[in-house]
């Protein structure tokens, strides 16, 4: 005869009857691929046929690559002025639209463009822009304004190709900075400002003690985001200039580039996602002091 | 509690037992006509429609066949072939450069017997040996078919060239005298353009460098000597003409500077030829009506006469390159499929086939079977763009076929591992090293040695 549960184990047991489903879809969609690709990064991995086990020699063969080093440098210069170029003007637009005046939601809406409008459309048009023989740009500061006396490729050249893909990605995603900061902006009291002012409060007084405490936490998930995001990105980096080799554009050259090495790939994605947790984490601990 | 189970378990049964029936039936369905996929790797829609049109021609002709079509960039190819291998539906034909089908084929993809079979059936002497011996495994076999080509030459202005006394660009010393001219920049002209980017057009334009100063990748045994003196030298000079480039890093899209009238002298492949003696091809390059402001200009009718080519350059040796593209039988389970791809690759050598696919990029595909380039119908192409070059420049162009020279092949001997160092563009990426970051060229030369040596180890 089976024995009745008690109140506590019938609870015990509704707890993982309903938690159940989720642990299996996060571990087949996340756990699983994470560690299938860890396991394949200790395998040369053959287009036909098994694959050999090799050890941490695709480890190794990454890690003695001087050009891995170069990309993990560009990815930090790249994620962290991005990251904070993108913060800082979405917060300095945010702030600038929050304030009445006419036609505002005119001007909120265009704002929103860089955004929603096509990657690959905007680099081309950034390219033709800036083409050092028929660009405009080269046309109306070497021919017009005769600021340089020789056409240079401003895209192109490595020295100033990183500049030029971090100012892209400002300003293609600040919008999306400026969205979640002016719905926030939107939802502090006004009485406080009121409060402020009666006590004779300058505004970059009400700023710092108001509208940036009340802000702190979106910004903090923001500058999150937007780092995770940054540090991933590819297509728009390669399209704009693939002089400009972040993490990922390197994980393509050296693994997806002729005959796809996956193994040299999976070890690459495993020293990436390494880098990114560890830099998460003390984000979170340090930052948002979670 | 226990009749929603029932009810739910009888669901299941349901289904289950449904969809061994319906599988059941699929098999059966499968037991007749023989299907497989064509993967092609000229995406263009006009191309894609060109081909279907002698798909269903084919499949007129053998009402048991279906073929699926399938497009797939160049570069995309290898991930795609990974994917389709990994979840077993391979195509069973594919249309690929001869670099990438050795590449494939020394990882077992390729089905060699069935290659070899299709050549003997269309005959080993129509084939120019040159483009044959491309995809010769060096074990008596062949990783791919040859199907169709192009050469690379360096095209330049003939009549500014002669304005000037200059000799054409055949030697090393003639091009760097050329490019050196030519080179303006405060009037926005250049001397010349060599790839400079981290891609396959900077690897075709310096190979050909490389090979006319007896540089090579590897030597008869497969020890790699890359790291050669002559290869330095080649090193040094690729890195001397690119001071004469366009601005910044270059890739073969600055053609256009050419046809703006901005260039000299460029390297490219034989597609530029509908390019200089059309104008509605043209004008995608053209900027003259889009910024009237700029020093852009209309299409120039006389370009194409004013234009020569020059396909081989001499240094201590004479070097030509091209690229021969091919159709390749893939290695599968499934015999039908493969058979019928035989079947179905031999019927596009066919004249008719074979001239109407040619005809889709005339000059850029050229034939590799002899007797199809002295063919009266291949060589009146709709848009009569042989006529303009003459059946002289066409012949030539066509013969070169046996002039390509490869870092793969060397005195005859298959070299696997060069073919993968080709796919890999570590020698694109050292150059862009060398010619935009400023990296010493021993430095790089001894980066791009590391690479390679970790690449065939």
């Amino acid at each position: 005869m089976r024995q009745s549960l008690t109140l506590e184990q019938k609870k015990a047991r509704l707890g993982v009857q309903l938690v159940l489903p989720s642990v299996i879809v996060i571990g087949l969609l996340i756990i699983y691929p994470v560690a299938y690709n860890m396991y394949l990064s200790m395998f040369k991995v053959n287009l036909v046929g098994s694959n050999t086990f090799i050890g941490a020699k695709n480890y190794t063969n990454i890690i003695t690559d001087i050009t891995f080093w170069q990309s993990v440098l560009t990815t930090f210069l790249y994620v962290v002025f991005s990251t904070f170029g993108t913060t800082l003007f979405g917060l300095i637009v945010a702030l600038a639209m929050n304030k009445k005046f006419p036609l505002r939601m005119i001007v909120r809406s265009i704002i929103i463009l860089p955004y929603v409008a096509p990657v690959i459309a905007i680099v081309y048009a950034w390219q033709f822009f800036f083409d050092p023989v028929n660009g405009i740009f080269i046309h109306v500061v070497v021919e017009m304004l005769g600021l340089y006396d020789q056409r240079f490729n401003l895209i192109g050249t490595p020295e100033y190709a990183i500049w030029v893909a971090i100012i892209f990605s400002i300003w293609k995603s600040f919008p999306f900075t400026y969205l979640m900061i002016i719905a926030r902006l939107q939802t502090i009291d006004t009485t406080l400002y009121e409060a402020a002012e009666i006590d004779g409060c300058s505004s970059w007084k009400k700023f710092l003690h108001i509208t940036f405490p009340e802000l702190y936490f979106v910004l903090g998930t923001l500058i999150l985001l937007r780092f995770v995001w940054n540090f991933n990105k590819f297509e728009e980096v390669y399209l704009l200039t693939e002089n400009v080799k972040t993490l990922p554009i390197y994980t393509y050259f050296k693994a997806f580039t002729g005959v796809m090495d996956l193994g040299q790939g999976s070890a690459l994605a495993v020293i990436q996602f390494v880098l990114l947790i560890g830099l998460i984490l003390v984000y979170v601990k340090k930052v948002l002091k979670w | 509690m226990k009749k929603p189970l029932k009810v739910i378990m009888m669901i299941v049964i349901v289904c289950l037992v449904s969809s061994f029936v319906l599988t059941a039936q699929g098999e059966e369905e499968q037991a007749g006509p023989v299907s497989f996929e064509f993967w092609t790797t000229e995406t263009q829609s006009d191309r894609m429609a060109t081909i279907q049109v002698l798909v269903d021609t084919y499949e007129i002709l053998n009402p048991d066949v279906k073929i699926n079509l399938v497009p797939v960039e160049e570069d995309d190819m290898a991930t795609q072939l990974q994917t389709a291998s990994a979840a077993g539906n391979l195509p069973a034909l594919i249309e690929i450069g001869a670099e990438n089908a050795v590449a494939f084929g020394s990882d077992g993809l390729m089905d060699t017997v069935r290659n070899s079979e299709l050549i003997d059936m269309i005959g080993e002497e129509e084939f120019y040996s040159g483009a044959l011996r491309l995809v010769a495994s060096g074990a008596g076999e062949n990783y791919a078919i040859p199907f169709h080509g192009w050469i690379q030459g360096i095209w330049y202005r003939a009549d500014w060239f002669e304005e000037a006394g200059l000799e054409p660009p055949t030697t090393w010393e003639n091009i760097e005298k050329a490019a050196e001219y030519f080179y303006n920049p405060k009037e926005n002209q250049y001397g010349i353009l060599v790839g400079t980017t981290a891609e396959g057009y900077t690897e075709q334009c310096f190979t050909q460098f490389a090979l006319s100063n007896g540089a090579q990748l590897f030597d008869k045994d497969g020890n790699l000597i890359f790291n050669s003196p002559e290869m330095r030298e080649a090193v040094e000079y690729y890195a001397k003409l690119a001071q004469y480039n366009p601005p910044g890093p270059q890739t073969w899209r600055a053609r256009d500077y050419y046809l703006q009238g901005k260039m000299a002298m460029f390297f490219y492949s034989t597609y530029i030829m509908d390019d200089l003696s059309l104008q509605e091809k043209a004008a995608g390059s053209l900027t003259g009506e889009n910024f009237e402001e700029l020093a852009g200009s209309d299409f120039d009718p006389d370009l194409v006469t004013h234009t020569q080519m020059v396909p081989l350059i001499t240094n201590t040796d004479t070097a030509g390159y091209g690229v021969i593209v091919t159709l390749g039988i893939i290695n599968q389970p499934d015999a039908a499929a493969a058979d019928a791809a035989v079947d179905f690759a031999r019927y596009l050598y066919t004249p008719n086939a074979y001239i109407t696919f040619l005809h889709m990029a005339p000059g850029g595909m050229n034939p590799v079977l002899k007797g199809i380039a002295s063919n009266e119908r291949f060589q009146n192409d709709p848009q009569g763009i042989f006529k303009h070059y003459g059946a002289d420049k066409m012949s030539e162009i066509n013969t070169g076929m046996n002039d390509i020279v490869t870092f793969s092949i060397v005195d005859g001997n298959r070299i696997t591992d060069a073919s993968t160092i080709t796919t890999k563009q570590i020698i694109p990426q050292m150059l862009y090293k060398v010619t935009q970051e400023g990296m010493d060229i021993d430095a790089a030369m001894n980066w791009a040695e590391s690479e390679m040596k970790k690449l065939i180890d």
